[in-house]
């Protein structure tokens, strides 16, 4: 769209509220709007589709205003000074497995993460579907990825120690009339754009595989290279794998700010003390675009959307083995709403969700009733057995998507030490191990512009995780208990976790000794009972185990408090 | 282990599984009992307030002092009780005898019985399942949480609460907070009458000023750490929160007292066949499930309010299983009107002897001046007349079937009446 | 007319009391405790109060006890701070008493678990 025409076409949406300019190579919108949809669906209106000329969201917004960046609550000098080679900001997936990738070289790697544990924002709040790439347009960043990232999951997983699951996914559809558009659609995809292994089945077919799809099928779309992972199980582990690599990974530390000097970054501000980083790379998540404008090298705007997972009982998880969600054609075409689908998670549990919504919001994380409702009205054409009563917790995510839809992976555009691994959306956790090896391998060219960067031959793709009891046999587990009878003290009952497990969590390279870390990592408090038996259980394990009083455990951050004081504070004289 | 094979095996050490344990043993029955925590004696560890075994001892006493008499009892003949033990299945080879298959410290086994009683208890319902939205900070806790962490690890989870729920831990936990200090701002209730016995109403909340919302519910949390408030917003006679009626409180906690579900999670593994009104198993008058030789008693079984009832269904269950010799049932379904909020047990069965009949059940509503009526095959058989019934307070009843001329055909309903239609 | 809801069992009864020349009449009683109750909650209320107290021992840091008998409603609170400001050293079990003659009401604060017989905590 050119400039003039677009210009004209705000002028119709917006009655001269907005317009639009062309600068340094991005399409700059300003004026002031009092709603923030009317600001996306400006900045939607300027963009192009996987475009690398980004639209920058300069409008005013009047309506309720975001609330500031939540920071960590203490800060010290432990990193003042400190000069790694790379410093990689956002603790997510993509962070994770960049700081992971640049460990095969020698290099001093520093992970900064602002939350009190890894994948806290989106990379741990979304479905956990590894993606086929079906609905991906070739040109695009995704579809770059998609389908080297989608088969590198075996191997990965594997080293990592990471649940995944191959299940496949089935997107059903209820009007016959639509196969031959969808067969079509298939052999495009298949022969185009590289699906290799999409295929129709019939509803017989697809009933005899998951019983319990609504019977009125009538045809579905197979894709059996897709799967599902643990999303914050996978981040962990990608951390887990960088530290012991020789990689550090900081919590509770957030940038603060930059200094610039002649194009490159020379400081970098943190609640810790101000860093020297040789390059920087930014995969902020949805703080990538403040992060972009304090290395003066803002050139996309983030728009962010929430979307919100119900999960429910494994009761409920039994009945369906793979991902199936219902498709309806629908005749609008730039819609991001949807209306999710159902997983079989690795943990054994049904997952329906998500939903998308615009939001300013870039951290609120609460649940809205609507969001269940939209999934639940939505997914129960695709399986009539489901129900909101077999709920046992929800959890909303933040995307991070640019305006044009896709990712922005790529050196700074006026500052040269800084990569962008920006707009990071789904399917951002499928391509993240691929991605993560592009942006590695485009760091140390960067970096061997200066002196030469050399192979780390100590690197050990291998990372073990806590072993998990319950998925043994009698005879394994029985094995493990006589070395460790720690593991055959059940501490959590819904899912089966013993203290072992809990205690390795706490001895693991990323000690997060939290309620929600040690949930995270081995899953006590996942299950039906939401932690009710189990979290006075767990709290006191965490207390002995940093030898301190059960006051001082925290649920996750500083500020979560779980119990403020003992019953008994007052003076303790008088003897009985 | 001592030996391998039992008579009866009872999983869950807490007041039911400890009577059915002592009764089975008196029956003759060699009995293992196998508990997952450190300790016997189940929730009523944490239970330090008195009121228990009013019906059974004729004494107020306190949870530990009830379920320390039952531990002495047990200990007293020397029954075989492994704590730390958690069953992780069961499986049931050529349908002969039942192999459970255990974890402890010292590894996985497994030991087999002729009968099981399954007595695992209940948990509480969570703030998800009662659709709370909002964000997730620490401090939302349920009732039993909190009183595990106030009474068995002396923490406070709070200083300035609000309570969802009107159950009676919830009740008992306004209480118990308010005499260490913390402050209960209120204990909201979605439903338009009490959940909890009346005298806890008094006791629990009114002796402390606590005042009950009766038809409020609390819709959303605030906070992003640690709790800093919550939403209430009155309810429509459908329970639904009535927009613009939100208010927000602020407070530090959220504790909710919304209900308790039977945990069935080993009972379902077996194929035993639940209840949709009290979510536990179908059972027999001998306790035993749709499963020939699985047993459940207490908060398993259906939700109670007096232990003293867990007690006695455990003692029921107990000695039935060391009697249990494997025939051909045949069982009468015992059905409840719509009036009642749940029947327990839901079949009779025929072949069994005359001992009498032992009901527990609930009216869906508060009713006044009503007639319970027996009918089978329409021929009313049985009636009895109460001043009250209230949902919160289960009934006890017992019957002599003998002369009811009950057969495999019959059809027995349970119906309330109010006073007046059983004039007319 | 006064309502009062009996306490003493589960049933709670809802009572009509009348008081005609300090002579108290009761009504609606389902047996002798309600009126035994109401007779003492009108001339003086009284509560019995289960809580715990801090112990030496890590592994239990609290134990369960309670008032031998009734105190006077007004005093649950002076009892309360006495109880938190005890610490048990010994070994107690069931029924051994904690607190002698707590404030001079006459009652004790007995245990009322034997929780620390039981543990090497």
């Amino acid at each position: 769209m050119n400039l003039s025409k677009l210009n004209k076409t705000l002028q119709k949406q917006f009655g001269g509220r907005v317009r639009a300019s062309a600068e340094n190579g991005c399409v700059v919108l300003r004026g002031e709007l009092d709603d923030w949809a009317d600001v996306v669906a400006a900045c939607q209106t300027a963009a192009v589709k996987n475009s690398t000329v980004h639209v920058l969201n300069d409008i005013v917004c009047t309506g309720p205003a975001d609330a500031p960046m939540r920071l960590p609550a203490d800060s010290d000098a432990s990193l003042e000074g400190d000069a790694p080679d790379v410093l990689v900001i956002g603790g997510g997936v993509s962070g994770a497995s960049i700081a992971r990738e640049l460990t095969r070289w020698q290099l001093d790697v520093l992970l900064t993460e602002k939350e009190a544990d890894l994948a806290l924002q989106a990379s741990g709040r979304n479905d956990g579907e590894v993606h086929p790439g079906i609905d991906l347009g070739k040109g695009s960043l995704k579809h770059k990825y998609i389908r080297p990232a989608n088969r590198m999951y075996d191997r990965v997983c594997k080293e990592l120690d990471v649940p995944f699951r191959r299940v496949g996914q089935y997107v059903v559809f209820k009007k016959r009339a639509l196969f031959p558009l969808i067969a079509l659609y298939a052999f495009w995809r298949k022969h185009h754009d590289g699906i290799e292994d999409t295929k129709l089945l019939s509803a017989k077919e697809l009933l005899a595989r998951e019983p319990n799809l609504a019977p009125d099928t009538a045809f579905a779309l197979y894709n059996p290279s897709a799967g599902c992972v643990c999303p914050y199980g996978l981040t962990i582990a990608y951390a887990e794998n960088a530290v012991q690599n020789g990689a550090r990974v900081r919590l509770n530390t957030a940038v603060l700010g930059m200094t610039v000097e002649d194009g490159r970054i020379t400081a970098v501000r943190t609640n810790r003390g101000t860093l020297h980083p040789k390059l920087v790379i930014n995969a902020a998540g949805v703080f990538a675009e403040e992060i972009a404008k304090m290395a003066n090298d803002r050139f996309y705007s983030i728009h962010p959307r929430r979307g919100t997972n119900s999960i429910l009982d494994k009761k409920a998880g039994a009945w369906l083995q793979s991902i199936a969600s219902v498709k309806e054609l629908s005749v609008h075409g730039k819609t991001h709403s949807k209306g999710g689908g159902l997983l079989h998670t690795v943990h054994g549990n049904l997952l329906a969700g998500p939903d998308a919504v615009e939001t300013r919001e870039k951290e609120n994380v609460a649940t809205h009733p609507e969001s269940i409702r939209t999934v639940f009205d939505r997914q129960k054409g695709t399986m009539p057995a489901l129900s909101e009563r077999d709920i046992i917790t929800y959890f909303t995510g933040v995307r991070a998507p640019t305006f044009e839809e896709d990712y922005v992976i790529e050196p700074g555009r006026n500052t040269e030490n800084l990569i962008h691994c920006a707009g990071i959306q789904s399917p951002g956790l499928t391509t993240a191990p691929a991605v993560a090896e592009d942006v590695a391998q485009m760091a140390v060219e960067m970096l061997q512009k200066t002196r030469p960067v050399e192979k780390n031959p100590a690197f050990n793709p291998i990372r073990k995780g806590v072993p998990v009891l319950r998925e043994m046999s009698d005879e394994d587990r029985d094995a493990m208990i006589r070395q460790n009878p720690d593991y055959g003290e059940i501490v959590c009952r819904c899912e089966e976790i013993s203290k072992g497990e809990i205690l390795d969590a706490l001895r693991a390279p990323i000690c997060v000794p939290t309620l929600d870390g040690i949930k995270k990592r081995v899953r006590p408090g996942m299950g039906r009972c939401q932690g009710g038996f189990c979290s006075p259980l767990v709290t006191k394990i965490i207390a002995d185990f940093l030898k301190t009083e059960p006051t001082a455990v925290r649920k996750s951050s500083a500020a979560s408090v779980i119990n403020w004081r003992t019953t008994k504070d007052g003076e303790g004289g008088e003897n009985a | 282990m001592t030996a391998s094979f039992y008579d009866v095996i009872v999983i869950g050490g807490g007041p039911a599984g400890l009577a059915a344990a002592i009764s089975a043993h008196d029956e003759g029955a060699k009995v293992l009992l196998l508990e997952r925590e450190a300790r016997l004696g189940g929730i009523l560890k944490q239970c330090i307030h008195d009121g228990f075994g009013l019906l059974r001892f004729g004494e107020k006493l306190s949870g530990p002092e009830y379920a320390e008499r039952f531990i002495d009892e047990l200990r007293a003949r020397q029954i075989e009780a492994r704590t730390l033990t958690f069953v992780t299945k069961i499986d049931r080879p050529d349908d002969g005898a039942f192999c459970v298959h255990a974890v402890d410290r010292g590894g996985v086994w497994t030991v087999t019985a002729k009968a099981l009683v399954l007595a695992t208890g209940c948990r509480e319902r969570t703030a998800k399942q009662v659709s709370i939205h909002g964000t997730r900070p620490a401090g939302v806790f349920t009732a039993g949480t909190a009183q595990h962490f106030t009474n068995l690890l002396g923490l406070m989870p709070t200083r300035r609460c609000v309570i969802l729920g009107s159950g009676d831990i919830g009740l008992i936990m306004a209480r118990r907070l308010t005499l260490e200090g913390a402050e209960v701002l209120g204990v909201y209730e979605v439903k338009p009458t009490p959940s909890g016995l009346t005298r806890n109403l008094h006791q629990c909340l009114y002796d402390y000023d606590i005042p009950l919302y009766l038809s409020h519910t609390v819709t959303r949390v605030f906070g992003a750490d640690r709790l800093e408030g919550v939403e209430i917003a009155e309810v429509d006679d459908r329970m639904r929160p009535i927009p613009g009626t939100e208010r927000r409180v602020d407070c530090d906690a959220l504790i909710l007292s919304v209900g308790l579900i039977p945990e069935n999670e080993l009972a379902e593994s077996l194929g035993v066949r639940l209840d949709g009104r009290t979510r536990g198993p179908v059972c027999d008058n001998d306790c035993m499930t749709s499963v020939d030789g699985v047993f459940c008693c207490g908060n398993a079984l259906h939700v109670n309010d007096l232990v003293d009832y867990v007690s006695q269904n455990g003692e029921q269950a107990g000695r039935a299983a060391a009697r249990y010799a494997p025939h051909a049932r045949t069982l009468v379904e015992l059905q409840p009107s719509d009036d009642l909020l749940c029947l327990v047990p839901q079949t009779l069965d025929l072949t069994g002897g005359k001992d009498p009949l032992t009901v527990y059940f609930r009216s869906r509503g508060e009713e006044n001046a009503c007639t319970l009526e027996i009918t089978v095959d329409g021929r009313a058989v049985f009636s009895k007349k109460y001043a009250f019934l209230r949902p919160p307070e289960m009934e006890q009843l017992t019957l002599q079937t003998a002369d009811w001329g009950l057969t495999g055909q019959s059809v027995v309903r349970f119906e309330l009446k109010r006073q007046k239609e059983v004039r007319t | 007319m006064k309502e009062l809801v009996c306490i003493v069992c589960p049933r709670g009864c809802r009572m009509q009391l009348a008081e005609e020349n300090g002579r108290l009449t009761v009504t609606g009683n389902g047996c002798k405790r309600g009126a035994a109750f109401a007779e003492s909650e009108t001339r003086d209320p009284r509560r019995t109060i289960c809580t715990t107290v801090r112990t030496a021992f890590p592994g239990v840091p609290v134990l369960p006890v309670r008032v031998s008998a009734e105190i006077p409603k007004s005093r649950i609170f002076d009892v309360m701070r006495e109880i938190n400001r005890t610490t048990v050293r010994t070994r107690l079990g069931r029924g051994d008493v904690v607190l002698e003659n707590v404030l001079g009401l006459g009652v004790d604060v007995v245990a009322t678990s034997s929780v620390l017989k039981e543990t090497d905590a």
